[in-house]
């Protein structure tokens, strides 16, 4: 029974999702909703269980002897990715269930919902998955309801934005259905360990085929998952979309694109393959450029989503450098700063929705003296902040400590120079939010301590989320040995 | 050039992959990116199609006897197309509602003229 688990999740969904249309209250939907994602939660946890004691769990659909391929693999990094990302859903859902009418007029919030449950099953579809083709078709659904997510709110700037997100996403699954349709060519199979036996003897006869589908994989995967010169369409649709809305969008949609590159890369073909070509450098190269452009763009903006949505690029350049330095070692650190980044940036955002919310403006200079009026939010921020800077025991700080180890133990130390440039170009946009936010006595003029106090309730998904952040970070050591891929 | 005429079904997707490319991404105009969109796609439907088939022989539908394996194509790339051709087809509707709601608020299709819009100028 627990190895339909992969399969039932994704059918609760969808199906909950179907009836969610059906419902006209908006109070039913919310709590439909909720309680789908719980009972999704609930049975990801069983699923990572059983994993973690078993190693790997295959589920094959169709036929019983597998020739079409099709099938479903959990291992460990799977099973914790799919945890971590029920969880954060379900801590959205929650914030959303009070937040959602400020920005989402009252007919279109059943619409956010049943997108919502749609675009979990594709995610974890693509997670769950062991076959390209079916990779393909998850990756399509979830790109057309990440969008169906940020048109909700009916302004002309998310129709802008949804269009740039649209056609460039359509641009990247040209090119990753064209580098199926070129894998198919020279091995004839689908399945991901099928084609990872034939190309492991075979690749030598096709080393520029090989080339050609490894950068059509990695350009269409990139554009996708916003690797750096490909990620124009990211601050607009992030920053504009309704907030649970882009926390979903930063914290998991753009992760599992990047996950899959991984599967791809180090599953279907393998190290020894991927580190012959030229394409690991290249990949190093645009992480490295994305660890410092995506702070620097970050640090001009004037808005705080823009802001935060810029950094979501810069934490990207971490983990695709982490995939990028080619070793089993900086895969595990690209996977443990992929639930890391989900967890610190899904809060960090919601923050951020509050704190417009109660300011009224989305510029980051009228957040000055906001710790005077909201100190216990600004808290949360900070320890958000705190982590993608890198103060010690939070992710943000272990991926970047492991990074660099892992560096050294490659030989290329002066990348970690790189490390410490984007940490502390962190610091220059982070922290002027957080010290106008507490010191300064002309910023704490006039403000009311508390005076903008939001109900302990509403916080508690945020709080939540930053007792996760913390726990993720404590347990470092065991979660990065589980993800050897 | 002899490897380029026999494999002309590739040689052709190849081709048409380009031009939809191009469309896609050097058009301004909205309409037009979404046919390059769908020259794209198509490209790359006939390539997977072209994989699976082999002259002379049969869709795999038995209609009086079996004939054997050797005398059917193989039916799996067609399937799979049958799927990317759906996907394809809701991407477009989708991206068309889009460029009709945007010709509401922009009145223009040109994409250029939209993205130096500030959005928020006269909402």
């Amino acid at each position: 029974m627990i190895n339909y688990i992969p399969i039932l999740n994704i059918l609760i969904l969808i199906l909950f999702s179907f009836i969610i249309i059906i419902v006209k209250n908006n109070k039913k939907v919310k709590f439909i909703s909720l309680a789908s994602n719980i009972f999704v939660f609930f049975l990801s946890i069983i699923l990572a269980r059983k994993v973690l004691t078993q190693n790997i769990i295959t589920l094959s659909l169709g036929d019983p002897n597998n020739l079409l391929g099709i099938e479903f693999l959990i291992s460990k990094p799977e099973a914790v990715i799919g945890l971590i990302f029920t969880f954060v859903m379900v801590m959205i859902l929650w914030y959303s269930n009070f937040y959602l009418e400020k920005e989402v007029s009252e007919n279109r919030i059943s619409f956010f919902y049943l997108l919502i449950n749609i675009l979990l099953a594709s995610l974890l579809g693509v997670i769950y998955t062991n076959d390209l083709f079916n990779s393909y078709v998850f990756i399509e659904i979830s790109t057309l309801s990440a969008c169906g997510i940020i048109i909700l709110k009916d302004k002309k700037e998310n129709i802008k934005a949804t269009i740039k997100y649209l056609i460039m996403s359509t641009i990247g699954s040209g090119l990753v259905l064209m580098a199926i349709a070129y894998i198919y060519s020279i091995t004839g199979h689908l399945n991901i360990s099928n084609i990872h036996e034939i190309i492991i003897t075979n690749y030598q006869f096709h080393r520029n085929a090989v080339l050609i589908i490894l950068g059509l994989f990695t350009v269409g995967l990139g554009i996708k998952s916003a690797v750096f010169p490909l990620h124009s369409w990211l601050p607009d649709a992030h920053s504009s979309a309704p907030t649970p809305a882009s926390a979903v969008l930063s914290a998991l949609v753009i992760k599992v694109y990047v996950f899959m590159l991984i599967k791809i890369l180090f599953r279907m073909f393998s190290y020894e393959i991927v580190n012959s070509f030229i394409i690991m450098d290249i990949i190093l190269l645009l992480g490295s450029m994305g660890m410092i452009f995506g702070s620097i763009m970050a640090i001009m903006q004037k808005e705080l989503k823009r802001m935060v949505a810029y950094s979501s690029v810069a934490q990207m350049g971490y983990i695709v450098f982490g995939i990028g330095l080619g070793t089993i070692s900086g895969t595990a650190i690209a996977i443990y700063h992929i639930i890391g980044h989900a967890v610190t940036k899904s809060s960090l955002f919601l923050i951020s929705g509050l704190l417009i919310d109660k300011t009224g403006s989305k510029k980051i200079e009228d957040l000055k003296g906001i710790g005077k009026e909201m100190p216990f939010t600004l808290g949360l921020f900070t320890l958000g902040a705190f982590s993608m800077v890198g103060i010690p025991i939070l992710p943000g700080f272990i991926s970047k400590w492991y990074l660099s180890l892992t560096c050294i133990e490659v030989g290329r130390v002066p990348l970690i120079l790189i490390i410490l440039a984007s940490s502390l170009l962190n610091v220059l946009y982070y922290f002027p939010i957080v010290i106008n936010g507490y010191f300064g006595n002309d910023n704490l003029e006039g403000k009311i301590y508390k005076a903008k106090k939001i109900p302990f309730i509403n916080l508690l998904p945020i709080i939540l989320l930053v007792i996760s952040m913390v726990v993720i970070g404590g347990m470092s050591y065991n979660l990065i040995g589980l993800f050897n891929i | 050039m002899d490897i380029l005429l026999t494999n002309y079904f590739e040689t052709g997707a190849i081709i048409l992959f380009g031009v939809g490319f191009a469309t896609l991404m050097l058009h301004r105009n909205l309409i037009k990116k979404i046919i390059g969109m769908n020259i794209m796609d198509t490209a790359i439907f006939l390539f997977f199609i072209a994989k699976g088939y082999i002259k002379g022989k049969e869709a795999p539908i038995i209609t009086d006897s079996f004939k054997g394996v050797s005398n059917y194509i193989n039916p799996v790339p067609s399937a799979l197309m049958l799927t990317g051709i759906v996907v394809a087809v809701t991407t477009t509707a989708f991206a068309l509602a889009l460029t009709i709601k945007l010709h509401k608020h922009y009145n223009t299709v040109d994409l250029d003229i939209i993205l130096r819009m500030r959005g928020d100028q006269n909402d």
